[in-house]
């Protein structure tokens, strides 16, 4: 950090909190209040690092300006009175979870993550039948082989070609990387690693086809089809050929991209093709998640439950139930009466559409629809230290506080009104 | 000021073996006898009770990336063993991997007050403080894993001189808030990145071309240059292959006579007699620790029922891999630094590798002479849970019994074991060493594991019950600092634990190499990787406890 003549102040090596990448190499300055990268950004951290903090935003009840406390009593007014509360975390960091998950045992809630659906098409599959994984470092330095399925990464992770799989310096790749798609090739790939990628053209819908296919081949299977899923025999045994050639092999995909009904039998077996692959060689999955703090709800989620995630305290133990206890699912049937929605990363999320009162803890800018009780909340990684979890799910980042605000942490704002739900006087 | 009077009291490091004393606490310590007349805030009669220090688990997954998938992979783990908040208690769930309020509850009520984190990968060390940081009452410490990660192999494939690697040490140290150095299947997990699927103590690694030997040299020489009291702490290659005992027996002899730590020694003592080419080789692998002063080991006892193994043994994880129960598993390559393999799994006691697995635990912990060098872990939770503590107790303190659970194994793997011809029933005294007095010592930790004046008062009074695994589950009173946390079996009182850590000095000069592996190779920066004292604060540590190590100088 140094300061500078402007009084803008710098910070070098700072996380960046905005997607899962957690790129902390940013170089931002500061003044007043406003936040600008100066180097290493992408898209995304440009746009949510840059906009204006907003730092003196006021909390709403009924749409009215209130106090801070008063917001918080009423909050905690709602959640007493509900019978079935859902709580989200749209986007916080491991105390905001703390919080929420303290909360939602003291007022018998469910708790959800605003992606829970792409994310139990994972989860389901760690508890159908597991994988063998990989993680950013490790592809960076040895993966000679990436295959794509079904996703484009870049747009949801800005600097995956930059910092994670490309043209660089690694510890054990000697010759080219190759890169190959099983959907849309990408427009924005950089020019060496596009020189060398390519694409097969199949819809994510079909994933589940091909890979099972590419696992009977590899068991020695003769298949009388011409082709599956569109995709010749023989382009599949060439893929098949490939994969089993590389010497560090790694299959990614981001499970928001594969939103269509049972992705997860899609999943399971593209991770089950990967299992077979290592009888011989080595090859990993490298699920992508971590963006809006999805990954950072279900990790403490489950070391303080020990369910990853849609676990409900209304019977006053945990209780998990993938499908029962999806939010969105309660608030579409009206099975929940009170909603706790928490985005403290990003303002473009809003709680979803429900007749039964919000409370929207939201970085300045949220629309909180017809919320009963806004309190804005500062975001971690720019107003606050706080820990978030990477894509891979195994690297938490300590991220900075660079401002001040005077807005209280969602971790903060929910403790109070666990205080108040409490202390009703 | 709190009395606790006339319990029979068993504290081996002050070579007190049931005698009848008094003991007072005053600010969360033991302190001398007071002056006559003082008067007392609490008095408890503790006439026929048995009284020791709080319990030490040397080796406990507690916390951190693998322990977590194992909890997520096992909702069937949960559900029969949830529980709801009271007024002072968190709810939670679990039995082999259970929450992290679960955990340090349920040790709490069986008179454990500190627990160590036997495996942190550097990288993924904020997670597992942070989950050591919601697990309650107990204090916490963890071993950093070091000896599969890039920088170390390729330090030593450089021929790097040894203070180079001191300091490295070091920093890890520093840098992961941790108390110990943890090694696991030296070389091997890199190895399997490469391929390899076995790695043998004087095999080239495929890559690098050191040898386990070399890195197990390298690290148990490190640790002792920084007087780090506790000794490297080795998973030792080719677990759970049988035959594996001169394997083990060549990383006892790879420290050169420095102190050493194996660990879960029963995954590690066994041959390839008999028709089905597994046996036990307790006896050759009891009888070198015997001889070998240096050495110290943990036993990683199994019992029989529901678990999950959860290691950073990929290599091994992977070979287990086909017996998962339930059908599911997960291996991990993580980060230039080491891996995790979690793999479910059901010991049955009709099943003849298993039974014998059993037998061959219970055979060292007989064999071993010293319980100052032999500690009581089943490798929570990959033996067993550590719930069964009190059962595993109960079967080295009561012939009898064990010989009743003996007859009830798979008839060969009973034939197979000497086990019935062991007499040997340990005293309480000794289960206070093995327990207690040993892992603080060998930890570093001066003013636990004992009730001394000037100890910590982590106090557990037990009745004297016939049951001894009744006994040991939920002793009548458990303080912790001074305060009653747990009352036979039932938390009365909660807290958050300290963190146990050593900071050996060493040469900020190795960060200029560091930060150029990090700035080349790594995906977190440099900057980003340590772990500050407030950090772990936030994490959920109450205070920072830093032992010190004594001879360190340079």
């Amino acid at each position: 950090m140094s300061k500078q003549p402007t009084g803008a102040q710098e910070f070098i090596h700072v996380p960046c909190p905005f997607c899962g990448l957690l790129c902390d190499d940013l170089r931002i300055a500061v003044s007043e209040r406003a936040a600008t990268v100066v180097a290493n950004g992408c898209t995304k951290s440009r746009r949510l690092f840059n906009a204006s903090s907003r730092a003196d935003a006021t909390p709403l009840a009924n749409g009215k300006p209130v106090a801070l406390e008063v917001a918080a009593k009423k909050a905690a007014a709602i959640l007493r009175e509900a019978r079935q509360p859902v709580l989200i975390s749209a986007g916080t960091d491991v105390a905001g979870m703390r919080a929420l998950l303290e909360l939602a045992e003291r007022t018998g809630g469910i708790v959800d993550h605003n992606s829970g659906d792409a994310m139990m098409r994972n989860l389901l599959v760690l508890q159908d039948s597991g994988w063998i994984s990989t993680t950013l470092t490790e592809v960076r330095n040895r993966a000679d082989l990436l295959v794509v399925a079904g996703t484009d990464i870049s747009s949801r992770f800005p600097r995956f070609y930059e910092r994670i799989f490309g043209e660089f310096e690694s510890l054990f790749i000697t010759g080219e990387r190759d890169l190959c798609f099983l959907g849309a090739m990408p427009q924005d790939l950089p020019a060496p690693l596009k020189a060398r990628a390519t694409a097969v053209a199949v819809e994510p819908e079909r994933l589940g086809e091909v890979f099972g296919v590419l696992r009977s081949l590899l068991a020695g299977k003769t298949l009388n089809a011409k082709a599956v899923a569109g995709i010749a025999m023989p382009e599949l045994a060439a893929l098949l050929a490939r994969m089993q050639t590389a010497r560090y092999g790694v299959l990614t995909w981001t499970a928001a991209d594969l939103a269509f009904p049972n992705a997860e039998l899609a999943i399971r077996s593209m991770c089950e093709l990967v299992t077979a692959l290592n009888a011989s060689g080595r090859f990993a999955v490298l699920p992508l998640g971590g963006t809006d703090g999805d990954l950072t709800a279900a990790q403490v989620t489950t070391w303080q439950t020990g369910f990853p995630l849609r676990v409900s305290f209304a019977g006053g133990k945990p209780a998990y139930d993938p499908w029962q206890h999806s939010a969105r699912r309660l608030l579409e049937r009206h099975e929940a009466d009170a909603v706790v929605f928490v985005s403290a990363l990003d303002a473009a999320h809003s709680p979803p559409e429900s007749e039964a009162p919000a409370i929207v803890l939201g970085r300045p800018g949220t629309n909180p629809g017809d919320a009963s009780v806004f309190i804005p909340v500062a975001t971690p990684g720019l107003h606050h230290a706080g820990h978030l979890f990477r894509a891979d799910n195994v690297v938490a980042i300590g991220v900075r506080k660079l401002t001040e605000s005077a807005m209280p942490s969602a971790g903060q704002a929910l403790q109070m009104i666990l205080g108040a739900t409490e202390n009703p006087l | 000021m709190i009395r606790l009077g006339g319990g029979r009291v068993y504290d081996p490091a002050n070579g007190i073996d049931g005698e009848v004393r008094d003991l007072f606490v005053h600010a969360g310590r033991i302190v001398a006898a007071p002056a006559p007349g003082t008067r007392f805030d609490r008095e408890i009669d503790l006439a026929g009770r048995m009284v020791m220090a709080g319990a030490i688990d040397v080796h406990t997954h507690i916390g951190g990336g693998k322990v977590n998938i194992a909890r997520a992979m096992l909702p069937e783990d949960h559900r029969d063993s949830a529980f709801a908040r009271t007024d002072i208690t968190r709810s939670g769930s679990g039995h082999a991997a259970p929450s992290t309020f679960a955990t340090g509850y349920r040790y709490a009520e069986m008179g454990y007050t500190a627990c160590f984190e036997p495996a942190i990968l550097p990288v993924n060390a904020r997670q597992a403080h942070m989950e050591m940081g919601d697990t309650p009452i107990v204090d916490k410490g963890g071993y950093a894993l070091l000896g599969n990660d890039d920088f170390l192999l390729r330090l030593l494939a450089a021929g790097a001189d040894q203070s180079l690697v001191n300091d490295y040490v070091a920093w890890t140290l520093h840098a992961t808030q941790c108390i110990g150095i943890k090694i696991v299947n030296p070389g091997g997990i890199s190895a399997f990145k490469f391929n390899a699927r076995k790695l043998d103590v004087d095999e080239p690694h495929p890559h690098y071309r050191v040898t386990p030997r070399a890195i197990l040299g390298a690290l148990t020489r490190a640790l002792h240059d920084l007087a780090v009291p506790f000794p490297l702490h080795v998973h030792a290659s080719n677990l759970g292959v049988p035959g594996n005992v001169d394997t083990t027996l060549a990383t006892m002899d790879a420290a050169g006579g420095l102190p050493i730590h194996l660990t879960h020694i029963q995954f590690h003592s066994y041959g390839t007699e008999g028709e089905r080419k597994f046996s036990s080789a307790a006896a050759r692998i009891a009888d070198a620790i015997n001889r070998h002063k240096n050495v110290s080991a943990d036993v990683g006892q199994i019992m029989f029922g529901q678990t999950v193994t959860a290691s950073g043994d990929t290599m091994a994880q992977f070979r287990n891999s086909r017996h998962a129960h339930p059908a599911k598993w997960v291996c991990m390559d993580i980060e230039c630094d080491a891996g995790c393999g979690v793999v479910p799994f059901r010991y049955r006691d009709s099943a003849f590798v298993n039974a014998l697995q059993w037998a061959i635990g219970l055979e060292l912990f007989l064999r071993v002479q010293d319980p100052w060098r032999l500690f009581l872990t089943t490798d929570h939770p990959n033996g067993a849970p550590f719930t069964s503590y009190p059962h595993l107790i109960r079967l080295l303190m009561d012939r009898d019994f064990r010989n009743r659970k003996l007859a009830e194994i798979h008839p060969e793997a009973a034939a197979h074991s000497e086990l019935a011809g062991l007499g040997r029933e340990y005293s309480l005294y000794e289960i206070a060493i093995m327990t207690r007095a040993a892992p603080a010592r060998s930890l570093g930790l001066t003013d636990r594991g004992h009730l001394g004046v000037g100890a910590a008062a982590d106090i557990i009074v037990y009745e004297d019950l016939p049951d001894l695994e009744q006994m040991f589950a939920a002793p009548e009173y458990v303080f912790k600092d001074g305060e009653l946390v747990a009352q036979r079996g039932r938390i009365v009182k909660t807290s958050r634990g300290a963190t146990h850590v050593v900071r050996p000095d060493f040469d900020r000069g190795i960060e200029k190499p560091l930060r150029d592996f990090f700035e080349r190779f790594h995906t977190i920066g440099f900057d980003n990787f340590a772990i500050s004292a407030d950090e772990l604060a936030e994490c959920g540590s109450r205070e920072t406890l830093v032992h010190p190590c004594p001879r360190n100088g340079r």
